[in-house]
């Protein structure tokens, strides 16, 4: 699917390659945060492993240590940690949640049996076991001095881990003490983190429920969930202000040509506050209007000052003639041939007269004399004239009676000479034609339509272009300059109004003439 | 009848004084617009026809001068430009009517008289070429004291030939005139028209006085010597 909308389209690519590198990031960050509680986790269980292991304790110690051990885990429910003491192959203390798949032998194996060890090469024996068993991050606990006196416990110095023993942590006397490292059991109820340790006195697991970091990773996830929609709707709506604000120079220039279209040539568009991108464009936009508008003008004024110039010699010509006319014999042969000289005077004046119209149309300037004029009275007296000009035709009026509207008369009549003639001229024998008057809230409408061949659809697009006429060879034999339509169509929109070829039938031409009655009753 | 004629354009001015001398006018013609003013001034005049595109003085600063000075000559503006902003001007500064290039000497005349007419208060809304009467205001034309109806246009029509009696008209200038029709030759309107007009006057036991010419157009017969 193709969108259509640049402007969405912006909108939509941004928010998804933001969300995909937003998306990409948390995870990242999800997953080092999530490591990074569990090394914590996982110190804090070998801190408590090396520490309890370190030396001996009474058998009741390990109930209240399991007490105070969920503290350390941050949970005060002790559903989330389980402990199992074994000492001299004797269990002396489990946990009620100690679940027996956490199968706590195969770590115990994995450590050396000090009681077979005769003397203590520690380092020696880590050494062997490492490479099976690669151990995660060791780190010897930190001191704790103040936990440690807190709980009443006896000053015990840490064990230290048998890998990297900061000399300066080394007991004066060390128990052997070994600590495995930590494997993720997953049980019955969830996923527990657990380890071994090993020492002359006893032997530990502690299984810590990775809900302690589940809880706060949730946490962290809803975070994520909310901000990240939040975040690409902000990144979609900022995307879509900024393409808006880019594109606004190129609505701008949209309207100006649409302003173009409707009053003139003589638009621009400013360049003061435009962005430098866009600068160039408007003022090669700006340039092109200046050299159409010139250009334009230029025609127009040739045609208006030719149409002008021809006008002092047809007045002088169709003068002469007249006088020639009136002095000649009656109905002698002088006489028909001034006659008929004069007649193409008239034409040629016809001509002019158009012409000056269309380029005072063009250039904006026709000037329409409006007065109140009774419409209907107009129409009525043109089609008196059907009757006469075409007999055979069969003629259907609805015309309201009494329109009245301000307009030029004589270019109305124009008009509707125009249209009327057309309708004869174009029609089929015996056809007919139907005129139509109809008010429309505030404008007059006139239809005017008649049978008549169909016009082709590459006609109908020229039909009101200048001395454009239907079909050429058809007909020659019909009079007319092709002026008259697109005259007709310029004098419709200086009273504010239209012409237009309306969408008909076959065997039917339909033309409606559009007029404001500008506010009359 | 004087008048006062402002034009630049001697061929013009030529067949229009003419024409206007024709029908009897006294014409003072003068090319040149200061003359022209001088003239309007100096002198009166029953109307004054004034081109507007003049050299000195032009059309519509004469007419602005006149009306400024108190005289109310009638005044016909003589517009080569077809620009109704002229027109328009022209009418506000007091122009009687006005008049488009290229026009026909008669039309000139019969526009002189109407305002004329107009100004002087002299309703002459009767013309009477015999056999027929014709009433402008009320629009009858009466034969032998008997009302012949006639349509608009035929009424037109007959108002138009009858103001020059022995004219001839081309059929163009009928048209132009009565029905305002652009150039368009191939049309029996006149024809019709006439012949439902004879029909009328003969019905009421008139005698034909709308005379074809032919090859050229119609005219209204000129009265035998009354």
């Amino acid at each position: 699917m193709k969108l259509k909308s640049f402007r969405f389209r912006i909108a939509i690519l941004s928010a998804l390659l933001a969300g995909t590198a937003i998306a990409g990031f948390s995870g990242i960050t999800y997953l080092l945060f999530y490591q990074s509680r569990l090394n914590i986790l996982d110190n804090e269980i070998k801190d408590q492993l090396s520490r309890e292991s370190s030396s001996s304790r009474p058998l009741g110690h390990w109930q209240t240590y399991e007490k105070i051990q969920a503290s350390f885990f941050g949970d005060q429910t002790q559903q989330t940690n389980a402990l199992l003491v074994i000492s001299d192959g004797k269990t002396i203390h489990q946990s009620q949640n100690w679940q027996t798949d956490f199968n706590p032998e195969s770590l115990f194996a994995s450590l050396p049996e000090l009681s077979n060890l005769p003397n203590l090469q520690l380092p020696s024996l880590n050494q062997t076991q490492s490479p099976n068993n690669p151990p995660l991050t060791r780190r010897p606990p930190p001191p704790r001095p103040d936990r440690e006196s807190s709980r009443g416990m006896p000053e015990n110095p840490p064990a230290p881990s048998f890998e990297q023993p900061p000399p300066e942590d080394r007991p004066p006397v060390a128990a052997p003490q070994f600590i495995s490292s930590l494997v993720t059991r997953k049980t019955s109820t969830g996923s527990w983190r657990m380890g071994t340790a090993v020492s002359p006195f006893v032997k530990i697991a502690i299984a810590v429920n990775l809900k302690v970091i589940d809880r706060e990773m949730s946490a962290i996830q809803n975070v994520f969930l909310i901000s990240m929609p939040l975040t690409l709707l902000l990144m979609m709506l900022g995307a879509w202000l900024l393409s808006g604000s880019a594109l606004k120079p190129i609505k701008h220039l949209t309207e100006t040509i649409r302003r173009v279209n409707a009053k003139g040539l003589n638009q621009r568009t400013s360049i003061t506050d435009l962005d430098t991108e866009f600068v160039e464009l408007v003022q090669v936009f700006n340039q092109m209007m200046e050299r159409l508008e010139r250009s334009f003008l230029q025609a127009s004024r040739f045609s208006s000052d030719a149409a002008h110039e021809l006008k002092t010699p047809l007045a002088i010509l169709q003068g002469e003639l007249e006088l020639a006319l009136q002095n000649a014999e009656t109905g002698s042969p002088m006489q028909q041939t001034l006659s008929t000289l004069l007649n193409e005077v008239s034409r040629l004046s016809s001509i002019t007269r158009k012409l000056l119209l269309l380029s005072l149309a063009d250039a904006g300037k026709m000037s329409v004399q409006k007065i109140e004029l009774n419409f209907s009275q107009i129409l009525y007296e043109i089609t008196e004239d059907i009757g006469i000009l075409a007999p055979d035709l069969s003629l259907k009026l609805d015309i309201l009676p009494d329109v009245k509207i301000l307009g030029d008369r004589e270019l109305l009549t124009q008009v509707l000479q125009n249209l009327i003639n057309n309708a004869i001229k174009y029609n089929l024998p015996n056809g007919w034609i139907h005129i139509q008057t109809k008010l429309k809230s505030n404008s007059l409408m006139v239809t005017i339509s008649n049978s008549s061949q169909d016009i082709s659809s590459s006609d109908r697009d020229r039909l009101f272009d200048r001395f454009h006429r239907a079909d050429p060879a058809r007909n020659r034999g019909i009079e007319g300059f092709g002026l008259g339509l697109s005259l007709s169509r310029e004098i419709a929109i200086a009273h504010n109004g239209n012409l237009q070829l309306d969408q008909t039938n076959q065997g039917c031409t339909s033309f409606t003439l559009i007029l404001q009655r500008n506010a009359l009753n | 009848m004087n008048v006062l004629y402002v034009e630049d354009e001697e061929k013009i001015a030529n067949f229009v004084c003419i024409g206007l001398k024709e029908q009897g006018f006294v014409v003072d013609y003068c090319a040149n617009g200061n003359d022209g003013y001088a003239h309007a001034l100096e002198f009166e005049y029953d109307a004054i026809i004034l081109d507007i595109m003049v050299p000195g003085k032009d059309g519509l600063a004469i007419l602005k001068g006149l009306r400024k000075e108190g005289n109310s000559t009638p005044v016909i503006l003589l517009t080569a430009r077809n620009e109704l902003d002229d027109r328009l001007t022209g009418l506000n500064l007091g122009a009687d009517d006005y008049i488009a290039k290229p026009f026909f000497v008669e039309e000139l005349i019969a526009r002189i008289h109407a305002v004329v007419r107009r100004v002087s208060g002299d309703h002459q809304n009767i013309l009477t070429v015999p056999p027929l009467k014709l009433d402008r205001l009320t629009r009858e034309v009466t034969c032998h004291q008997e009302v012949i109806e006639l349509t608009s246009r035929e009424f037109n029509l007959l108002e138009y030939l009858m103001r020059s009696p022995g004219r001839v008209f081309t059929r163009t200038q009928i048209l132009e005139h009565v029905w305002g029709y652009d150039f368009n030759p191939n049309t029996n309107l006149i024809d019709v028209c006439i012949q439902r007009i004879r029909k009328k006057i003969e019905k009421v036991g008139g005698e034909e006085c709308l005379e074809s010419v032919r090859g050229v157009g119609y005219r209204f017969r000129k009265p035998q010597n009354p």
